[in-house]
């Protein structure tokens, strides 16, 4: 054994205990800091592997024997959910202290953990689908350990139901690879026609895309993600739906390469409408948490874009640009992890402090919570796309790759490259509005009620996490060019760049972010000494000569109204002004507004509606009388006899 | 060469900067038949607010009075990545359009900001409708761009610029198209109507006038500057990527002189002949020219340059 493969062992086994031992009245704090050691080892061994280092443990295999390894893949992902877990489990330590349940959610969030990394490393079909159902129950359990009341029970039963149905596509996907030999040989399933490919890439499709919450099978992530506690919420939003992600990756890149065309369009659609789809929602929610959902699925969206530019380049023969495309992807969901980590640590925190996170009642709080205010607002500014810090790396690497499918020479293909360019660039575009509004209405102006007043900076470690993965934004943002080029060598094609700090890709002008950020703090701080030590006169703002009484705030409506109202077509926002009369006087006018989420209303709602009518039918052959049962199973025992001896089947 | 180039970047990015929106504004007033202020009437005002105090309503944070500074060191990045007559001293910044692109977000996020520090109701109004705007206007200019790199293959504005020069790419349609596309972001990157009103008084219809409400002094010197360069950055690029210009160096530089002239009496013509529109039909009017750039990038892959 290797110290690579022994540091592996070390890191499961520590993860595990820190699992198990609350369940044996171990305390929460020292079982979260063995699990915080333990995925802080995986996440080393990942990195390792990433950079180099050979492959600990197994290869994959087919049939149903368990076995655990670790690859150039694999070893990515472990290290992303490491980098969210560690600030997670470090911000967990004071969320939970004193909390109910404190060792069983500790517990809970450990075996999270756990079946995250297991899933990653799995080798076999048994133990993938094995650590991808526990993945899916283990935060629901959390969920309904801190609070059961009918509308939670509700989130998460839609939760279950919708990945469920869709995690279907999951097991018939990896079991018919299983079946045709294709995980331990990548060249099995292309021999097996063009139908085999199909299914198989149809079922990935829906079963990683409905648990990464791609549009239009996302409809569960915005009710559930918000309801977590807010560590698990970070890891279900930060690692979850990358992890789900990872095995659309296995699927297109690996077990079923080469991807055909089809697929690479049918991604890229996908992921146009997830990130258009998923901010425009997130930008017009009035709670923090289910904003940061929604905008989960915008940055899955954009992943998915990044992935499906490379199955068309890898169509077209290019190369290089496949493999950037792929790095890109990659690239953003590591990004996408920390700061959305990040964002929902801090979001925790206000609501720790406050009691709420309804948009409209916070406000001022930048200057109550001055270290969670700060890594939010740096958050915000990385999640935004905005220059020098990570988001804009990867959104810029993802709009070059679609820039560069535009040159074409294909028609279509140029076409929908520059749809997508263009949609990617509406969605940088409505991400800054979506968070400047966060950033504004939590964090500046005045407090919008009186206990925003006196909120205060919770414990050290939860001040903590968040600052932490603020700097991680930063470092990632500076020097993407360290990663980039390990990331590409995973892409299946080749292709590689120097590794550099700066992204140097040929055909660019280049992404130089560390003169970037050098010259944007340096020429802020420049002006900053020029503007001096002028003696500025304190006034009111001006609103024509009124005071800004609370009533004359801006809301969160109010601020997005112009898109509201330029959208109207599209968004069918519902509203009922009713005004109240008595002796010819206004007494009082009610005002009610809603945007009906449009999948819901036009997709969700009569698919639910048939499937209720259907089971109506259904249910008037359930008799309930044993006879009857009998009945029906001689009559389908009879069918089948005559099918065989028809020679329909056997 | 280069040198030079160097110096006209910067020298002529911060000094000459404001001489474009003045010039635009007497242009204006001689086509309206006034006498108007002199092309320099944005110095003059620029030196009267460096000379005055600031203001600092009340309650704001850090975000209020950090935001102008940022906003102009956003601007003066963006103005080095722009090439000048072809050349580009190298300030290790690289010249790619699209980083570009994130620098003027970066501006406008900055700005926003500060509109929600202050809450004043009229600074969140413009930049409410700024950010609408923005929303529509983002993809026109990564498709304008995305037309103007099609004959270099590559987003690097030198070898963009470089592709550009000669008469070639005016017998492409798609040279047209972009064109056009790349006027609307004129437009709307240097708030002129039809969609925006830059003479405006009246805060109910202001865009991107109301964030700047409740700064003075230094702040609001540092901001104006920011929006005259904005007019600096779009100008020099559409002359350099969409307008006729060729040769050696000096060649070029006349006829970027020349173009940017071009452009800025074209503005005023629009601003005369055209009224304000309506702020909710704007959008309409942006995804149109997007629509026009896909065309002319169909037409480009189908027939080729």
């Amino acid at each position: 054994m290797s110290a690579v493969d022994l540091l592996a062992a070390a890191g499961g086994a520590l993860l595990l205990a820190g699992t198990i031992l609350p369940l044996l009245r171990l305390p929460a704090p020292p079982a979260l800091a063995l699990q915080a050691v333990g995925a802080g080892l995986l996440g080393a061994v990942g990195a390792l592997v990433l950079f180099g280092a050979a492959p600990v443990g197994a290869g994959f295999r087919d049939g149903l024997h368990p076995a655990l390894g670790i690859d150039g893949l694999s070893g990515f992902f472990l290290a992303a959910i490491a980098l969210v877990a560690l600030p997670s489990l470090l911000y967990a330590r004071d969320y939970l202290a004193g909390a109910a349940h404190e060792r069983e959610l500790a517990a809970l969030g450990g075996l999270f953990i756990v079946s995250l990394c297991g899933v990653v490393a799995a080798r076999d079909p048994s133990l993938f689908l094995a650590f991808w159902e526990l993945m899916t129950l283990a935060p629901a359990a959390a969920i309904l350990l801190r609070r059961h009341d009918a509308a939670v029970r509700h989130a998460v039963f839609v939760y279950l139901a919708v990945t469920h149905l869709g995690g279907a596509g999951v097991w018939i996907c990896v079991l018919a690879l299983a079946h045709y030999g294709a995980l331990s040989d990548p060249g099995a399933l292309a021999a097996q026609g063009s139908g085999a490919q199909a299914l198989v890439l149809v079922a990935a499709l829906i079963g990683f895309g409905t648990k990464a919450g791609l549009a239009p099978l996302h409809s569960w992530l915005p009710r559930a993600h918000p309801v977590a506690p807010s560590h698990v919420s970070a890891l279900m939003s930060g690692v979850m739906v990358k992890v789900a992600l990872y095995g659309l990756i296995r699927v297109l890149f690996e077990w079923a390469a080469p991807a055909p065309l089809w697929v690479g369009l049918v991604v890229l659609a996908v992921g146009l409408l997830s990130a258009l789809g998923g901010v425009l929602y997130a930008l017009l929610q009035h709670d923090l948490k289910r904003l940061l959902a929604f905008s989960s699925i915008e940055n899955v969206g954009i992943a998915a874009l990044g992935l499906g530019a490379s199955i068309l380049f890898a169509s077209e023969g290019e190369a290089t640009w496949a493999a950037v495309a792929f790095a890109a992807a990659l690239l953003h969901t590591l990004n996408h992890a920390v700061f959305k980590a990040l964002l929902f640590l801090a979001a925790g925190s206000f609501e720790r402090a406050v009691g709420s996170l309804d948009l409209d009642r916070l406000g001022g709080l930048l200057r109550r919570m001055p270290w969670t205010g700060a890594a939010f607002a740096l958050g915000a500014m990385a999640i935004a796309g905005l220059p020098p810090l990570n988001g804009f790396a990867s959104e810029w690497l993802t709009l070059q790759a679609l820039v560069h499918l535009a040159f074409g020479p294909a028609l279509g293909l140029g076409l929908a490259g520059a749809l997508a360019a263009a949609g990617l660039a509406a969605t940088a575009a409505l991400a800054l509005f979506c968070f400047v509004k966060a950033v504004g209405l939590v964090l500046l102006g005045e407090p919008r009620r009186p206990e925003v007043a006196a909120a205060v900076e919770p414990p050290a470690a939860m001040r903590a996490a968040p600052v932490l993965l603020g700097g991680c934004c930063v470092a990632l943002g500076l020097v993407p060019g360290l990663i980039v080029p390990a990331l590409m060598e995973l892409a299946p094609g080749g292709g590689r760049i120097a590794t550099e700090p700066a992204l140097v890709v040929p055909g660019t002008g280049s992404l130089p972010s560390l003169w970037l950020g050098v010259g944007i703090v340096g020429l802020t701080a420049l002006l900053w000494r020029l503007r001096g030590g002028r003696r500025a006169a304190p006034v009111p703002a001006w609103a024509c000569g009124q005071r800004i009484e609370p009533a004359l705030r801006w809301s969160s409506d109010a601020f997005s109204k112009p898109l509201r109202l330029v959208l109207e077509g599209v968004l069918r926002p519902r509203r009922e002004v009713e005004v109240v009369r008595a002796g010819g006087l206004v007494r009082s006018v009610r005002y009610r507004g809603e945007i009906p989420h449009l999948f819901d209303t036009a997709l969700y709602g009569p698919a639910r509606r048939r499937a209720l009518a259907g089971a109506r039918v259904a249910r008037r052959i359930q008799s309930g009388s044993v006879r009857g049962y009998a009945a029906y199973l001689l009559a389908l025992l009879l069918a089948v006899l005559v099918a065989v001896r028809v020679g329909v089947i056997g | 060469m280069t040198a030079l180039a160097a110096a006209i970047q910067v020298l002529g990015g911060l000094a000459l900067a404001p001489l474009l929106p003045g010039l635009v504004q007497s242009m204006k007033a001689r086509l309206q038949g006034r006498r108007g202020p002199s092309p320099l009437q944005p110095y003059r005002e620029l030196r009267r607010l460096w000379g005055k105090s600031l203001a600092d309503p009340q309650p704001t944070t850090v975000v209020y009075r950090l935001a102008p500074c940022l906003v102009a060191a956003a601007t003066v990045l963006a103005l080095l990545l722009v090439p000048i007559a072809g050349r580009a001293p190298d300030w290790s910044l690289g010249n790619d359009a699209l980083v570009l692109v994130g620098l003027l977000a970066l501006a406008r996020f900055a700005l926003a900001a500060s509109s929600w520090d202050t809450g004043s109701g009229f600074a969140l109004m413009g930049s409410g409708r700024d950010l609408t705007f923005a929303v529509f206007a983002e993809p026109l200019l990564v498709l304008a761009l995305l037309l103007a790199a099609l004959p270099a293959a590559s987003t690097d504005l030198v070898a963009m610029a470089a592709a550009a020069a000669g008469s070639g790419p005016w017998t492409e349609p798609v040279h047209w198209c972009g064109a056009l596309a790349f006027a609307l972001v004129i437009l709307v990157e240097t708030g002129r109507q039809p969609i925006d009103n830059p003479d405006t008084h009246l805060e109910l219809t202001m865009v991107h006038e109301g964030p700047l409400l409740e700064y003075a002094g230094r702040d609001l010197a540092l901001l104006e500057w920011s929006a005259a360069a904005r007019h600096w950055i779009v100008l020099v690029l559409g002359a350099e990527l969409f307008l006729p210009h060729g040769g050696g160096f000096w060649a070029q530089l006349g006829w970027l002189a020349a173009g940017v002239a071009a452009l800025c009496a074209g503005l005023a013509l629009t601003e005369t002949a055209q009224a304000k529109m309506r702020i909710l039909r704007a959008p309409g009017l942006l995804a149109g020219g997007c629509l026009l750039a896909l065309a002319g990038l169909a037409s480009f892959l189908i027939g080729g340059l």
